[in-house]
């Protein structure tokens, strides 16, 4: 009986460690987030008030605010599909038994070495609108020159290809992984049985992959919901709010607009948002074996 | 045994937490029991540490004027924090949101003076200046600095800014000098006209490579809004709660064109960010920029070919040029009060202020320093004679950035408005959106209407 209590303990005293943080790191910011998003600033007094629901109400009534959810649901749209569907390209490719394919595996690995400021930085010298390499390319080309960040057409495409170019190499790693796992003997028999490429990768590679591809699906779609330094650093959620994301938003409410309340009343609605489109892809994505 | 290991593990993890919360809590603790120990002031070894947040483009000139402040108040310390300034403005926003003494003195823009305070982060100077102290600067930069009847961040300089032009691109395209003197100020349409025929492409390669025309503070209300002003517009409502009709009226869309035609009709002016300017004109990229007096020394010492005319206006109206600039700020979490205002009284006052002048070349607020640069005989001789035109500018010319408790929000949307102007979105349609979602921001200071 006493081991009994022993090992029904024991698990949690290891989880404890991962739990408190998540409850001090997560959880707490999280409910206070949604407190603060429940007052408004007052001035001079240095107090706040609570408003309770205004924040959430304003925010409905603001185009602003409707513009970034739109600009946030158009980027993940594309970018969250695009970047896992190159990812996984790439790790097939990389599963490819070649000699030196240990090479290749290394070199598609160095975007995301580059820390994402600094990637910002650079990208935006190669794509400056005067006299940038892209740009001095294009010209000697004889095309016209390209405004990228500076146009409010092309400035999100620039920032998703710039995410997507740093990502790829990241994701398909996990997928690299997941394919390595895949038994050669379910390809063999696939092969008896008469399979095809496209028949063997639609029911045993897909199949047998959902496992890293829902992982990698659910932690791209966070990490691109809750994208901001390329925003903040190459367009500020210009030109014409046309890269303005929620995250860049929030941040402006809090630090430009000194108003906490409307900041996290922003992050909430965005939590929300990120909590029903992860709920709907794990059940899409769930694997069935 | 295994109960024994088990009880070890939950203790060692108990522990490293404990151990972790006591860390921080002493860590917050440390400043406020050393200033209890210290009567009001944290102590390092003998010397009390000041930390200050400054602006980066500034940092290196405040270094000298603190080492110099060092030399004479041995028992101080002052520490820098140096960001960029739009990062400067988000890091005062977030440090001082969590009423820590991160830092203890801090550069408040002039108009920012009034929401900096509504917000409480600055701890009033009064009982730190007298008024004979308080006398000795121009009236101009005592009222930027003050709240209410508080007198809320003392003024290290005021500014004023001037045309330069690269002699060397003017003598290429045979076109004469601009003059320095103010009577024969030129006109924005004059100076289009030359920025026009200063545009080129050098090398054949189908780019321009030489731009006529830049402000070095690309976006930045500071220089653009003498635009309007020299059409004589309201750029905000007399109280300061209201944009619509007065950041979009129709004198301010007029003077946006004018901004907007620069890069998108014209062609003369290079979009690049105001990090950029300055590297453009001293590298013989832009042959006229509009920047401020602190470039003198700089230029001088690189050898760059310059020259200063008056700040341009539109022809049939005045002439309104810039002004007014950062001022000194003491936080009012900081627990180094005494030590901070001290450096804050020598940085703006006195020797100090001298000193910083020097160092620095932006236009002073001291009266006492104004009065040398327009008696003293070194100022009659270019590049000094500079000053003696920006000593001009403030006294005759010079038109304050408007005063708003919500000064911050509306200079944020007025900033990205210009910054989309730049990049050929309609001028209207960008300054009526930046007027309508300030009315909207601004609404949250209602309860500080009088």
């Amino acid at each position: 009986m006493q081991a009994m209590r022993e090992k029904t303990y024991v698990p949690y005293l290891f989880l404890f460690p991962a739990l408190f943080g998540i409850i001090v790191f997560k959880l707490l910011p999280i409910f206070q987030g949604l407190n603060e998003s429940l007052y408004s600033p007052t001035f001079l007094q240095g107090e706040k008030i609570f408003v309770a629901l205004d924040n959430y109400v304003t925010l409905l009534k603001d185009p602003v605010f409707w513009n970034s959810v739109k600009v946030t649901l158009l980027m993940n749209v594309v970018i969250n599909p695009l970047q896992i569907g190159l990812a996984l390209l790439l790790a097939l490719l990389l599963n490819i038994q070649l000699k030196g394919i240990g090479f290749f595996r290394s070199i598609h690995f160095i975007p995301i070495a580059v820390s994402q400021p600094i990637a910002c930085v650079l990208w935006a010298l190669l794509l400056n609108q005067e006299q940038g390499i892209v740009n001095s390319i294009l010209v000697a080309l004889g095309l016209p020159a390209q405004p990228f960040l500076g146009s409010s057409e092309q400035a999100l495409w620039v920032i998703i290809a710039i995410s997507t170019w740093r990502g790829v190499g990241y994701w398909s790693v996990f997928l690299l992984a997941g394919l390595q796992e895949i038994p050669g003997s379910l390809y063999e028999a696939a092969a008896i049985d008469g399979a095809g490429r496209w028949e063997r990768f639609k029911n045993v590679t897909f199949p047998m992959l959902k496992r890293p591809l829902i992982f990698v699906t659910v932690t791209d779609t966070v990490i691109n919901f809750l994208m901001f330094s390329p925003m903040y650093i190459l367009t500020k959620g210009g030109p014409e709010n046309s890269t303005n994301v929620l995250m860049n938003e929030s941040f402006n409410s809090a630090f430009q607009y000194s108003d906490l309340g409307r900041a996290s009343a922003i992050v909430m609605m965005l939590l929300v948002l990120i909590l029903i489109i992860i709920a709907a892809q794990f059940k899409l994505l769930k694997p069935k074996h | 045994m295994r109960k024994l290991s088990l009880l070890l593990v939950s203790l060692m993890m108990l522990m490293s937490i404990v151990a972790g919360c006591a860390k921080g809590s002493n860590q917050a603790e440390k400043p406020a029991s050393g200033a209890a120990e210290n009567g009001g002031k944290a102590n390092s070894g003998n010397k009390t540490e000041v930390d200050f947040m400054v602006v980066s483009t500034w940092a290196d000139d405040l270094q000298a004027l603190a080492t110099k402040f060092e030399e004479q108040n041995p028992n101080i310390k002052i520490n820098f924090v140096s960001l960029p300034f739009r990062q400067m403005l988000e890091g005062i926003e977030v440090q001082m949101n969590s009423k820590k003494p991160s830092f203890d003195v801090f550069m408040v823009d002039g108009p920012l003076v009034s929401n900096y305070t509504v917000k409480g982060f600055l701890e009033p100077l009064d009982s730190y200046f007298s008024n004979d102290e308080k006398a000795k600067w121009v009236d101009a930069s005592l009222q930027a600095g003050s709240y209410d009847g508080k007198f809320m961040a003392a003024p290290m300089n005021t500014s004023t800014d001037v045309l330069y032009y690269n002699k060397d691109i003017f003598a290429e395209k045979g076109i004469d000098l601009p003059a320095q003197d103010p009577d024969k100020r030129m006109t924005w349409e004059d100076t289009v006209e030359l920025a026009k025929k200063l545009t080129f492409d050098q090398n054949g390669d189908g780019q321009t490579d030489i731009f006529g025309f830049t402000f070095r503070q690309v976006g930045r209300p500071y220089q653009l809004l003498p635009l309007a002003n020299s059409l004589d517009a309201e750029v905000i409502s007399k109280d300061g709660f209201t944009a619509q009709g007065f950041t979009n009226s129709d004198k301010m869309v007029q003077a946006a064109k004018f901004y907007y035609d620069t890069f998108n009709t014209w062609k003369i002016s290079p979009k690049i960010t105001p990090d950029e300017t300055v590297e453009y004109f001293a590298t013989g990229k832009t042959a006229m920029m509009i920047g401020s007096t602190a470039y003198i020394k700089m230029f001088t010492e690189r050898g760059v070919p310059f020259g200063a005319a008056p700040f341009p206006y539109f022809n049939g109206n005045k002439a309104a040029t810039p002004t007014g600039s950062f001022h000194l700020g003491l936080s009012s979490f900081s627990d180094k009060k005494e030590a901070a205002a001290e450096f804050i009284k020598f940085a703006t006052t006195g020797e100090g202020a001298k000193f910083w002048f020097e160092q620095r070349n932006e236009l002073p607020a001291s009266k006492e320093v104004l009065h040398f640069i327009t008696t003293d005989p070194k100022f009659e001789e270019f590049p000094s004679s500079v000053f003696r035109l920006a000593a001009f500018e403030a006294q005759n010319t010079a038109v304050p950035r408007p005063v708003s408790p919500g000064y911050l929000e509306w200079e944020s949307l007025l900033t990205k408005a210009y910054e989309d102007i730049k990049a050929g979105s309609d001028p209207k349609k960008a300054l009526d959106q930046a007027a309508e979602q300030s009315d909207r921001l601004l609404k949250k200071y209602d309860s500080l209407k009088k």
